[in-house]
């Protein structure tokens, strides 16, 4: 019983963390962003008072199903926390026994689904095209998270959260082949993942006004934006734990702090590169990571050899 | 001797045709032909002499000589010479042979004029409303000299809607505009779309219209227009200014003192410097490049800045008057602006080869939007969009005026004649009008800004201005008149032209290129719809009507 209490209070923990920095992560984004486009730009807590603001605004119920519009937007935000709760932030995994990898990977694609749900509520011929935009990266795209998942399962023999969270890809005797394959992979797909440039495709503003969220106002638009945040803290500590694992092993808190500022080296990462890049078009990005996605089989082959 | 060489030709070839000619000067030509003729005349001029197709313009002139007047302008850039073939129509139908199927970059300018002036361009295969709001009366045109400047017909129905053409079938319909965040101001392109493909599109613009001709015809002078014609765009609104001025000169035979004429170069060529920085700009924010977005407006700022100085304001510099200027350039301005454009200079070189090296956006630039030397041939297409596609083509070399025929300069082409050539055209062309702008500070001669006009200009004479602006070239017409005011004054924007080539650039193209593409035109709007009195939105919810509208604007403006 108390073990429970204690799962649940730390996925609680992990959530409110997430809460708390992923704003901040936004703000040191946009700061340096700005700095490179040699602008002043906004403050560092400037992304807490959009929230507040956006949330204290009317809440409209518009487009084409205003019902599923609004369930869209609660489940975005409850898909990317669920995840939080599962993955480890500078600690062992709160919820260990609470999932496995193969929930992990189902949530992770669940947060993409939200996107469809909000596009096709909203009815607009805009969002129509930013789901099927959305629809045909998801394709290529989740498969790739999934192996990375898988290869680092097959290294560990388990697919429990803390055997494979934590640097299991290179598990192996020599030099671990896969575990480097997809450590390239995911680096060069990042920016996708958490939807920055040069693959913000489906909502590119300058095409399709934001695509799927162009219905999207006031609270329900703060909480896709949360997400949105949300999303980068979270792919970066999945990325952290599964790919750079060193020092994660320390004692409190010079683990933790190394873990966290990983965490925030990756977030430097993404705003350098949307920074210095131009969007690519839908049918580049499916054929590059496309391509990806053939790599990757090569990594899981090797891995289920055990290279 | 050109347009003598060139009236000479023409004589031996139509002979009897002709009523008349005008040769105001060596590299101007008007041709008075009958109306039955205007279509063979104009076919072997565009096919067998090689001109392009400038403008076409008609005029109500019934009061002077009781007849309508239409005119087909052609340049001819090899040989430095601008050419109207004019015919006088019967006042009560007026009618004209379309020359449309032949020259296609035609269209527009006889829809316009059957909007507008009530000629009907016989033969025209799609006379569809162009300018004119959706619920205006048929035959009610106000370009006539019969309809006053503020007047709107009883039967004008606020609420008829715009009928747009059926899609194709298997296409989705995508309404873009008309406002979208890369639509700077109000244009509907409804693109007929199958998949991410665009298969097709149907344009209908002129949604904020001002007026402005019938305006300029009808209430102001001469030294107003000047100020008004500026006010047609809000970035190259000195090019009009200036063509505008020019033409008036011409056809007074007016020469402005040569201080003036390198400081209107000047000017224009500030123009062209901000005008290209912030186009390469806004192209990258089209692609989702924002960095090199601020960082080019970063580098453009001090030009304003510059300007600001010269003439009091970033833009609308109020530059000219007829025979004049009205702003000095003086030694400490010239001093600075040295310097502004040495940072310039030193901070876009960097940039350029930066850019032409970023294997990121050419991909998303190379082999997009694509017209080639034949589209610009038949659609008229003008300025960088013509030189990416390796036309060599620069009114500023071809048809020199102000002080260009004074200053060397290199007219910068290039062979790929898709989105990445335009972009390196005018991130190029940046050198250039530095280089044009140091000559002239260096060759300026003191002397007079204004020419003393003591006379009053004489009436019904006609004159035409090509001024380069930085989206192509912008062109003037203009009759003289009574009332210290001219009776027919016609502007043909660059982006009229070159939108007409839009739709075949994005044929065929995927939805995420259509932006660039229509971003690579560098696209005016504004510039292009200048023309009507009343403006209607067509199609959507009205929650304020017209009237409530100008009620609210009128009683803030009372206070």
């Amino acid at each position: 019983m108390k073990a429970v209490i204690w799962m649940i209070l730390g996925g609680l923990a992990n959530v409110g963390l997430v809460l708390l920095v992923a704003p901040f992560a936004q703000g040191v984004l946009r700061k340096v962003t700005a700095r490179i486009q040699s602008r002043q730009g906004p403050p560092l807590l400037q992304p807490y008072f959009d929230l507040l603001k956006l949330l204290g605004k009317e809440d409209i119920e518009s487009g084409e199903s205003p019902g599923m519009q609004r369930f869209a937007a609660y489940l975005s935000l409850a898909a990317i926390l669920a995840v939080a709760c599962l993955v480890p932030m500078g600690f062992s995994a709160p919820m260990n026994g609470a999932g496995d990898v193969v929930l992990l990977i189902y949530l992770l694609t669940l947060c993409g689904i939200c996107t469809l749900l909000a596009g096709l509520a909203a009815g607009s011929t805009y969002s129509l095209v930013g789901i099927s935009r959305e629809m045909m990266s998801m394709i290529v795209l989740e498969p790739l998270f999934a192996i990375a998942l898988v290869v680092g399962a097959l290294h560990a023999q388990s697919f429990r959260l803390n055997e494979v969270l934590s640097g299991s890809v290179y598990a192996v005797a020599g030099t671990p082949y896969s575990g480097l394959i997809m450590l390239v992979v995911m680096v060069l797909s990042f920016q996708a993942f958490v939807q920055r440039v040069p693959f913000d495709i489906s909502e590119a503003e300058t095409e399709l006004m934001e695509g799927p969220l162009v219905e999207y106002s006031g609270p329900k638009l703060a909480l896709f934006k949360y997400a949105h945040m949300a999303k980068l803290i979270i792919y970066s500590a999945l990325f952290v734990t599964l790919f750079v694992p060193w020092g994660s092993g320390l004692v409190f808190p010079v683990g933790w702090l190394l873990f966290w500022a990983k965490v925030f080296v990756l977030v430097m990462l993404v705003t350098v590169v949307a920074a210095t890049h131009a969007r690519y078009r839908i049918d580049q990005a499916i054929r590059f990571f496309a391509g990806l996605v053939g790599v990757s089989f090569v990594a899981l082959i090797l891995a289920t050899y055990g290279h | 001797m050109i347009a003598r060489e060139m009236f000479e030709q023409f004589k031996q070839r139509f002979g009897p045709l002709i009523v008349r000619a005008d040769l105001p000067s060596d590299n101007r030509l008007f041709v008075f032909v009958d109306p039955s003729s205007v279509r063979y005349v104009t076919q072997h001029i565009f096919r067998e002499l090689d001109a392009r197709y400038v403008a076409t313009i008609g005029a109500d002139d019934r009061p002077f000589s009781g007849k309508f007047l239409v005119a087909h302008n052609f340049a001819f850039d090899k040989e430095h010479l601008l050419c109207g073939i004019l015919a006088y129509l019967p006042p009560d139908k007026p009618q004209i042979d379309s020359i449309t199927d032949m020259v296609p970059a035609a269209s527009w300018g006889e829809r316009e004029m059957r909007d507008l002036v009530g000629i009907e361009p016989v033969g025209h295969r799609y006379l569809k409303r162009l300018v004119l709001p959706d619920g205006w009366p048929e035959g009610s045109h106000p370009l006539r000299k019969d309809t006053l400047w503020n007047e709107v017909p009883a039967q004008y129905d606020p609420e008829r809607e715009f009928k747009f053409d059926e899609a194709p079938e298997g296409c989705m319909v995508i309404p873009f505009g008309p406002f979208h965040p890369t639509l700077d101001e109000p244009a509907h392109f409804r693109l007929f779309v199958e998949g991410e493909m665009v298969r097709g599109c149907e344009y209908r613009g002129f949604m904020v219209h001002r007026g402005i001709e019938k305006l300029a015809e009808s209430v102001m002078n001469y030294n107003d227009i000047p100020m008004l014609a500026e006010r047609i765009c809000g970035i190259c609104g000195c090019v009009h200014n200036v063509a505008y001025v020019q033409s008036v000169e011409e056809a007074a035979a007016l020469k402005p003192p040569p201080r003036a004429e390198y400081i209107r170069t000047i000017m224009l060529e500030l123009e062209r410097l901000h005008s290209h920085l912030l186009w390469v700009g806004l192209a990258c924010h089209i692609v989702g490049f924002d960095t090199l977005f601020m960082q080019s407006f970063r580098i453009r700022e001090p030009i304003m800045w510059m300007a600001e100085k010269i003439s009091g304001n970033r833009k609308t510099y109020a530059l000219c008057v007829i025979g004049g200027v009205r702003w000095n350039i003086t030694p400490e301005l010239k001093l600075e602006l040295r310097s502004v454009l040495d940072k310039l200079e030193s901070e876009w070189r960097p940039v350029v080869a930066a850019v032409s090296h970023d294997k990121n956006i050419q991909k998303r630039t190379c082999g997009v939007g694509v017209a080639d030397a034949g589209q610009v041939k038949s659609m008229g297409l003008i300025g960088p969009v013509a030189r990416a596609a390796g036309v060599d083509i620069d009114c500023r070399r071809d048809h020199p005026y102000a002080a260009y025929d004074r200053v060397e300069f290199d007219v910068i082409t290039e062979q790929g004649a898709d989105v990445w050539s335009r972009l390196l055209v005018r991130a190029k062309e940046v050198f250039e009008s530095i280089r044009i702008i140091r000559q002239c500070l260096d060759k300026m001669e003191d002397g007079p800004l204004q020419l003393e006009i003591k006379d009053e200009l004489p009436i019904g004479r006609m004159g035409l201005s090509s001024v380069e602006a930085p989206r192509g070239e912008s062109h003037h017409f203009v009759i003289t008149g009574e009332n210290n005011r001219p009776r027919r004054w016609r502007v043909r924007a660059p982006t009229y032209q070159n939108l007409q080539g839009i739709p075949a650039m994005i044929k065929d193209q995927q939805i995420a290129d259509m932006t660039i593409s229509l971003g690579s035109i560098d696209p005016c709007f504004s510039c292009t719809d200048r023309l009507e009195t009343v403006d209607v939105r067509s199609g959507s919810v009205k929650v304020w009507s017209q009237e409530e509208l100008l009620k609210l604007t009128r009683k803030k403006v009372e206070g």
